[in-house]
């Protein structure tokens, strides 16, 4: 199967041993997306990663944005403004319903359900407007900065996520009247792919795969992070870890962050989104142009970049794959020594030959679909 | 459950016939409800925070803004951007002789814009830029100069952020290492 | 909370009891510990990193359940010259800890520690495609992002960004799949034709 196979997204290659239609063997060998993004985030100053943090995860790129600075602030010593925070929050948020969007009108479509797929769609549709009303971008967003954000909201912008955040749930209301019952979708969902959550936590599975699978692993819980210690939201688990639990799982990890999001909304102080600080932040615009003091800390940031003290950091964030965490290791310098990216895609990618062994050859694209591989994030 | 598949299938057919009729009215109302649109007649109606190509200002005497600095070119992380730079005997005294934008590199991430001390590249909203060759992606300086009444909608925006409010200076953070 | 004051960092989240208790029970396999911002950092002798991983698995105070990550990092002029990095998390204690181990440039070899956890299978793969470290021990040691015929680790301080690599000639892959299914034809429909 593999590499573009109709009925995967993503590109990857699975070779299977088949015995009838009983897998015996198999080997998942991916690779096919590789793009040096380590290589390119050495090579530029710190600044200069962020837009290739979007393209990790193209489905939830402003969670990877958020990773990466949370790890660079983490290694500066400096924290966003709370403005920031919440916005961060809300934005997270916001990718991961349109990745679990993606992922379920995915795996309906690759089950032949092409309706669920065009109302996820459209659902998704309603996400990206809000990324492009936040940064400019649907799915490239480069919205976050080291120490503050890309920008402040846009007058109105409340009432607007609200709507469409609503809209995107009702079209997901009639997604769940069409498949969640479905006796066609269900046979094909259930009892496929599982696998007991200590393999799945041995070979590194993180996200909506272990906690269908009964551990309630979440690292907006178990290290909070932003201002989710503020919010109030449930983690939801599952209970035999197959197909249709992970999709459980999803649904209702959507509702969750609409509930995030809502609350978000509510709490959001006033205040600066930007740390006032040049050694991290480039100053205001306003400042730049009348004053040769910010003008000199501009031309020094973008060409020499922020220096922060020797050392090293791991931070992690939940994306919506699972746990994705950015190691960084600094020598003082403006750029990186060391910039490496956690992808949760790739260690559930990696469990995927346990999940189908002995099963139908037609139980692996429910599987593969569940696993939702990115191939962005997986390869790098 | 099978004896309930006839039933299931009605129900789906409910929802899926809901949503037929509902853009069917909003078709005859002229007042789509559908998500696409037919795209070369009709605009897409854009965000003004919208990151579309970058363009060089144009200034009302028909010069451009920029001063050849080089700074766009510094933040630019994939190198699309080329400057020459020159000098003239106007008061900015510089200016860019060559500026060339490679927008097969472009990955529209508005670094450029967010580095100019000049406001004089801006990202606009254009994005119909495809060619069908590789020369065709590369942008001259008279193709990229856009007059500044054009971009009232970019500037406008992007002028918001000019004054942040004002906070206390971050306080410096203590170095926590603790090597044994 | 609209004072739009900055919040100070949080709390160091790693419990440096984690190092206490590791210093205690190898004092001489481990050889360095820090927590810089936090992190539970410890650096271990290369030769007894299995020792120490097994520990920090079945140890129930520690119980690190899961293997976040393997990575490596090329200090390069330094010797020895690499550093092979491991993240390490516990689900029952909910802390984290990074061990760190140096290998030498002439012989970038370290054991594997498939066995421990079975994710680090990949994990080391990608480490030895990108800094071509050797995990003696692993089941399946190969390059899992690029080409068998790559020549070079990119990820090595000293592998130029812009290094092009020689063309490869195509595998032929579709020639002994197209005998078999003639084979195979021939076998099932020989005896009608």
């Amino acid at each position: 199967m593999g590499p573009s196979h109709p009925s995967t997204h993503g590109t990857v290659k699975i070779t299977l041993k088949l015995d009838g239609e009983r897998i015996v063997d198999s080997q998942v060998e991916v690779g096919y997306l590789h793009r040096g993004f380590e290589k390119e985030c050495e090579s530029g100053e710190y600044y200069k990663a962020i837009p290739y943090t979007d393209r990790l995860n193209y489905a939830s790129p402003m969670i990877n944005n958020v990773g990466y600075c949370l790890a660079a602030e983490k290694l500066f010593g400096v924290a966003a403004p709370i403005r920031a925070q919440y916005l961060r929050t809300i934005a997270c948020e916001l990718s991961r319903m349109s990745d679990h969007f993606t992922c379920i009108g995915a795996a309906a479509l690759e089950l032949a359900a092409l309706t669920p797929f065009l109302y996820c769609v459209q659902a998704r549709e309603q996400i990206w407007d809000l990324h492009e009303s936040l940064c400019g971008a649907r799915v490239t967003t480069n919205y976050v900065r080291i120490g503050g954000l890309q920008s402040d909201l846009q007058p109105g912008f409340e009432e607007i996520c609200r709507a469409k955040v609503a809209a995107a749930l009702r079209l997901f209301g009639d997604v769940d009247e069409l498949l969640t019952k479905n006796p066609i979708f269900r046979d094909r969902m259930e009892g496929t792919g599982a696998l007991p959550a200590e393999t799945l936590l041995a070979y590194g599975v993180t996200g909506p795969l272990l906690r269908a699978a009964g551990v309630p692993y979440d690292v907006r819980r178990a290290e909070p992070y932003l201002v989710y210690d503020r919010l109030d939201f449930d983690v939801p688990v599952g209970a035999s870890g197959d197909n249709y639990d992970r999709y459980l799982v999803r649904f209702a990890e959507l509702r969750q962050s609409a509930r995030i999001i809502e609350q978000a909304l509510r709490d959001l102080p006033d205040g600066p989104v930007d740390v006032e600080d040049p050694r991290f932040r480039w100053p205001a615009k306003g400042k730049v142009f009348n004053r040769m003091e910010e003008l000199i800390d501009q031309f020094k940031l973008v060409t020499e970049g922020m220096r922060p003290p020797a050392g090293e950091v791991y931070q992690a964030v939940e994306g919506a794959n699972g746990e994705l965490g950015f190691y960084l290791v600094s020598n003082g310098t403006g750029k990186p020594w060391k910039c490496r990216c956690r992808a949760p895609s790739f260690s559930n990618t990696q469990a995927l030959r346990d999940m189908i062994q002995g099963a139908l050859l037609a139980d692996v694209i429910p599987t593969f679909d569940m696993v939702n591989m990115i191939g962005g994030e997986c390869d790098r | 459950m099978d004896t309930m598949g006839p039933w299931l299938i009605v129900r789906g057919l409910l929802v899926t016939a809901r949503h037929f009729f509902r853009n069917l009215l909003g078709f005859l109302r002229r007042r789509p409800t559908i998500a696409t649109i037919l795209y070369p007649e009709e605009a897409q109606q854009w965000s003004p925070a919208m990151r579309g190509m970058p363009v060089l200002v144009q200034m009302e005497n028909g010069k451009e803004r920029c001063v050849a600095c080089g700074l766009c070119e510094w933040a630019c992380p994939v190198d699309c951007i080329t400057i020459y730079p020159a000098e003239t005997s106007d008061e900015v005294e510089r200016y860019p002789e060559i500026f060339t934008i490679d927008m097969s590199r472009c990955m529209f991430c508005g670094f450029c814009e967010e580095a100019c001390p000049e406001e004089a590249i801006v990202m606009s909203q254009r994005v119909a830029i495809a060619t069908t060759e590789w020369r065709g992606s590369l942008w001259e300086k008279r193709d990229l100069l856009v007059p500044v009444r054009e971009l009232g909608t970019r500037l406008d925006h992007i002028r918001r952020d000019y004054e942040r409010p004002a906070v206390p200076a971050a306080a410096p953070v203590t170095e926590r290492v603790e090597k044994q | 909370m609209s004072d739009g004051t900055q919040q100070p960092i949080e709390a160091p989240r790693s419990d440096p009891a984690v190092l206490a208790l590791l210093r205690e029970r190898f004092p001489e396999a481990v050889l360095a510990t820090h927590a810089y911002r936090g992190d539970a950092t410890a650096e271990v002798a290369p030769a007894s990193l299995l020792e120490v991983c097994t520990f920090l698995r079945d140890d129930p105070a520690l119980a690190f359940d899961f293997l976040v990550d393997v990575t490596a990092v090329d200090y390069i002029g330094s010797v020895p010259r690499f550093e092979v990095v491991y993240h390490l998390y516990s689900l029952p204690r909910n802390h984290r800890v990074r061990l760190k181990a140096r290998v030498p440039e002439e012989s970038p070899r370290i054991a594997s520690v498939t066995s421990i956890w079975r994710g680090a299978n990949w994990l080391e793969r990608e480490t030895f495609d990108m800094y071509g470290i050797h995990f003696e021990g692993h089941p399946d040691l190969r390059r899992i992002y690029l080409y068998e015929e790559f020549q070079g680790h990119p990820l090595r301080k000293d592998y130029p960004k812009e290094k092009r690599q020689p063309l490869v000639t195509a595998r032929d892959v579709a020639a002994p799949q197209a005998a078999r299914s003639e084979a195979r034809d021939r076998e099932r429909y020989g005896r009608w034709q």
